[in-house]
């Protein structure tokens, strides 16, 4: 590796970047794309995070209080509406516009090319409409914000699942919906090129010698994404054009009245949704298991394991969708397949994890940030894990569906798994993307309080759960209040963390200023990245690192 | 290991109870079960599932600890290179899978106890002090027959007692499984007491079971009888319409009452037409909605199921206790969703039946009942004569 290293620094010379406008609106470079993704994530996450603010401000007591005011003075059904559209706003612009850029269009495009030893993604100007697709899509949703719903009521509040018909004429009849088509359609096709460019990419430009089975499992991981967007999405997007041509031609697809069926809508849903929450988790694994490798200086404990444990998990993930639907009136035989079909998942999830526990075992171990955030990520992964194993049962999910206790899961595994995932990805490569080094004491701090705020915003819902409270309520009875409120307190000290998190950037960029050496953490990180300089040179491996010669390992 | 895993799960039952005495602000654990079945659910739940994801959890934490503690970069400077271990991989794919099927065997039996409604069936006859046999016709489709001794329930009510009856020890049975069942009683029925034969495959724990008996399935079980009336439930923006077919099929809604118009702690719960319903009895729910999808849902019976446009979905409970029970409504409706409760008042049945000749009345209908003195003081064997 030092020799491809040397390499690019005779090359540095050769690094001719662009003029400003062209380098990052016309921009061709994984990079640089990557970076755009990032940026994009981190707006997205503020809004995101605002949103889940109001509404966390609104459930710190009983009573419609506190947006009625925020509104100016509104009544309650406006706040109502308004708490709708938030909560189907977070659902949404968290998972389309937050996680998934994160980790696929960020991380993905910043270091699957380098992992793999290529000097950019297979079609660098797809890439690149990609991108400027999911900006696209993140302008139409903002403004379905502002245009009518329900009523004059603006946004669309009928959750991030858009049933029907609350999402059809019948209850949302105004154009904000249609946006929200539209939006989604820009980010399906933006995510099914970028999964074309990811799959073509892993699959002809790894460096000569390096074979699938000596791929770093970060490429694995979104090779396995990649798939499954490709796959799930024009499920999706077949989905809402169903639904927009029932909204405004006059088809009824979804419409009992018309001899459709609503139902039909939640399986077509979940065939993309399902396969769409591991999308959301899969680059996770990928980049915990660099980085517990890197940090224990060991390496991946079952290598081959870990990879089929993630195709494992994506294919099952196909064939288990009705597991969001066992309420809706399912036959009792098909419930009793979806049943032991879901809990399958346990077993390839319960490798990795254990896998990730082998990889440290034995080491020697640094607990530097990127660590900190992903033994946190391992152990909140298996509380929402083995949560799940209990939604899985529909015996109990009939008492549990659509209560707090889902809430809490999913936010376990997203919340608390995939955005630590992306967390320690941040914090693993941020010398390596900015060539800048940040405060040890400040990331530290960061993933602390975070770690208590959010498992303070979280396991009190398991409890709101078991004692029945719905979701997607603005009001409870009082008998619900206690939780609530523990649960708003955990918001706050989040948004501390979050303002922990910026002071630490702010830090990084404008104070501290210390410039990132190519490798920070030393022997344990053994994949491409580290041999290039941070930041990279604009184009790398102009002489590609070969790993065709005696058992040398990308991983 | 046994032990400590049994006093674990023990532990568990414990809080749970404790903390079940009253629903109240600040619990941790689930709505008091007022069916059988709920009951079934919360074993499943506080018995089985919570002890095993608890030990789970823990046991990733101390592993995560003990990696902390032993394999820091100050106690164990010189990483390992190990990256391999056949048998610890077959181990933790393979446990995993044992545990999964201890979760899965009583999550099916669960699962279709809630999901088939019963048809259990009940004939009664009148001792003499001479008869000893009684026929139980086993007229089910091929599937459901009575055919084993645990679907069929032989009961002797003499007026003041009533005795569940022991299959061997107490009573012989011909033609399991045939069109005719003969139950042969070993002491003849005392004149006038009721011999009552109750036969089908619905079949659950009774309600007072405890729960080490649950974990050995020695619970004593019951046929639980098929439903006596059917409640239609149908969803709107934004409350709920019964409607009782089994009755003259009167209808009328229920929607949430202001807070002027009820106490703090009921309010967002309470409503000013409950649903009502006989106790003991099974009745049969029926869900549709007339604009978007709507979710009936009671915590206490564990029950909820959609209320979808252009279907009709279905359902069951049985209360075990006079009470008033309350669910919202559980899918996302639009925007007075948080607002439209569900209270289901559980009576007995004299009660029941005069409050259905007064909606009767309502809707203009003749009495369906007669609410002599002779049919209050019956009591509870009315349900049995309404089958």
């Amino acid at each position: 590796m030092a020799d491809a290293q040397a390499a690019h620094e005779a090359h540095d010379a050769h690094d001719h970047k662009p003029p400003f406008l062209v380098r990052w609106l016309f921009s061709t470079n994984h990079k640089d794309i990557g970076t755009l993704y990032l940026i994009f994530a981190i707006i997205a996450g503020i809004v995101g995070g605002t949103m889940s603010g109001l509404m966390r401000l609104e459930l710190a007591e009983p009573g419609v209080t506190f947006l009625t005011t925020f509104m100016g003075q509104r009544d309650i059904d406006a706040a109502s509406n308004f708490y709708n559209v938030l909560i189907t706003y977070h659902g949404l612009i968290m998972i389309f516009f937050m996680v998934m850029p994160a980790m696929i269009g960020g991380f993905g495009n910043w270091f699957v090319p380098i992992m793999i030893g290529a000097p950019d993604m297979a079609f660098p100007r797809m890439n690149n409409i990609s991108f400027w697709l999911y900006a696209a899509s993140g302008i139409v949703i903002t403004l379905s914000l502002f245009v009518p719903g329900y009523g004059s009521n603006t946004g669309f509040g009928g959750g991030w699942v858009m049933y029907p018909p609350l999402s059809s004429n019948t209850g949302s009849p105004g154009p904000a919906m249609d946006l929200v088509i539209l939006s989604l359609h820009l980010a399906g096709a933006s995510s099914i090129l970028g999964s074309i460019n990811f799959i073509t990419t892993i699959f002809n430009m790894r460096a000569p010698g390096m074979t699938l089975h000596k791929m770093p499992l970060f490429a694995w991981s979104v090779l396995v994404t990649a798939f499954l967007l490709v796959l799930s999405l024009p499920v999706l997007a077949g989905a809402i054009t169903m639904l927009l041509t029932d909204r405004n031609f006059g088809t009824s697809f979804f419409d009992a009245s018309g001899g459709g069926d609503p139902l039909l809508y939640q399986h077509l849903f979940w065939f993309f949704g399902h396969p769409e929450v591991y999308i959301l988790i899969l680059p996770g694994f990928g980049i915990i298991s660099h980085i517990v490798s890197t940090f224990s200086k060991k390496p991946i404990f079952g290598y081959l394991g870990m990879a089929y444990a993630m195709v494992a998990i994506g294919f099952v993930g196909f064939i288990v969708w009705a597991h969001h639907m066992y309420t809706v009136g399912l036959s009792v035989n098909m419930k009793a397949y979806f049943v032991a079909a879901t809990m399958v998942i346990a077993v390839p999830t319960g490798i990795k994890i254990f896998s990730w526990i082998a990889t440290m075992w034995g080491g020697s171990i640094s607990f530097k940030t990127p660590m900190l955030w992903a033994m946190g990520f391992i152990f909140l992964f298996t509380v929402g894990g083995v949560t799940g194993v209990v939604l899985a049962n529909s015996s109990i999910d009939h008492y549990l569906h659509d209560t707090y206790y889902v809430v809490a899961h999913f936010h376990y595994v997203l919340s608390l798994g995939a955005v630590f995932a992306i967390f320690a990805g941040w914090y693993y490569w941020f010398s390596k993307m900015t060539g800048k080094e940040y405060r040890e004491w400040l990331g530290a701090l960061h993933f602390w309080v975070m770690f208590v705020g959010v498992n303070l915003i979280f396991f009190p819902q398991h409890f709101l759960g078991l004692q029945g409270m719905p979701r997607r309520y603005i009001d409870y009875p009082e008998l619900f209040a206690k939780w609530n409120y523990v649960s708003t307190v955990g918001y706050g000290i989040t948004v501390l963390a979050v303002i922990i998190f910026a002071i630490c950037m702010i830090d990084a960029f404008f104070i501290y200023r210390k410039k990132a050496v190519a490798n920070p953490w030393g022997e344990g990180a053994t994949t491409l990245e580290w041999t290039l300089p941070s930041p990279p040179p604009f184009h790398q491996f102009n002489e590609l690192p070969r790993f065709d010669k005696g058992d040398a390992k990308a991983f | 290991m046994k032990k400590f895993l049994s006093g674990l799960s023990g532990l568990f039952v414990l809080a749970a109870e404790s903390a079940h005495a009253a629903q109240e602000d600040g619990a941790i654990s689930m709505v008091p079960a007022a069916s059988a079945l709920a009951e079934e659910v919360h074993f499943f739940h506080n018995g089985i599932l919570l002890p095993i994801i608890t030990v789970i959890c823990l046991l990733v934490l101390a592993l995560l600890l003990v990696v902390i503690l032993r394999f820091n970069v100050k106690a164990n400077p010189e990483p390992n290179r190990f990256s391999h271990n056949t048998l610890i991989e077959i181990i933790w794919t393979g446990v995993p899978i044992l545990i999964l099927l201890v979760i899965a065997l009583p999550s099916f039996e669960l699962l279709f106890k809630e999901d088939v409604t019963p048809d259990g069936k009940q004939v009664a006859a009148r001792g003499d002090g001479q008869t000893v046999d009684f026929v139980f016709p086993n007229d089910f489709p091929e599937s459901r027959m009575v055919a084993r001794p645990d679907h069929l329930q032989v009961i002797v009510d003499d007026g003041a007692t009533r005795t569940t009856l022991k299959h061997r020890r107490d009573f012989r049975v011909e033609g399991w499984g045939e069109t005719n069942l003969v139950v042969s009683l070993n002491e003849p029925a005392p004149a006038g007491a009721s011999v009552i034969l109750r036969g089908g495959r619905s079949t659950q724990n009774v309600s007072s079971c405890p729960m080490a008996k649950r974990y050995i399935d020695s619970c004593e079980k019951e046929v639980v009888l098929a439903p006596t009336m059917t409640l239609k439930v149908n969803g709107y923006q934004w409350g709920w319409s019964y409607s009782y077919p089994d009755f003259g099929d009167f209808e009328y809604s229920s929607n949430m009452l202001p807070e002027e118009q009820t106490t703090p702690e009921l309010y967002r719960f309470e409503v000013d037409n409950r649903v009502l319903v006989p106790v003991g009895e099974t009745i049969r729910v029926t869900t549709t909605a007339r604009d978007v999808i709507h979710s009936w849902a009671i915590p206490s019976f564990a029950i909820k199921i959609d209320a979808v446009p252009g279907r009709i979905n279905e359902t069951w409970f049985r209360a075990e206790q006079e009470d008033v029970y309350y669910g919202q409504c559980s899918e996302i409706c639009g925007v007075k969703h948080s607002f439209m409760p569900i209270a289901v008042e559980v009576v007995s049945r004299p009660e029941f039946e005069a409050w259905v000749d007064s909606q009767r009345a309502l809707a203009g209908l003749d009495p369906m009942f007669e609410t002599d003195m002779m049919k209050l003081a019956q009591g509870p064997v009315a349900g049995a004569a309404a089958e």
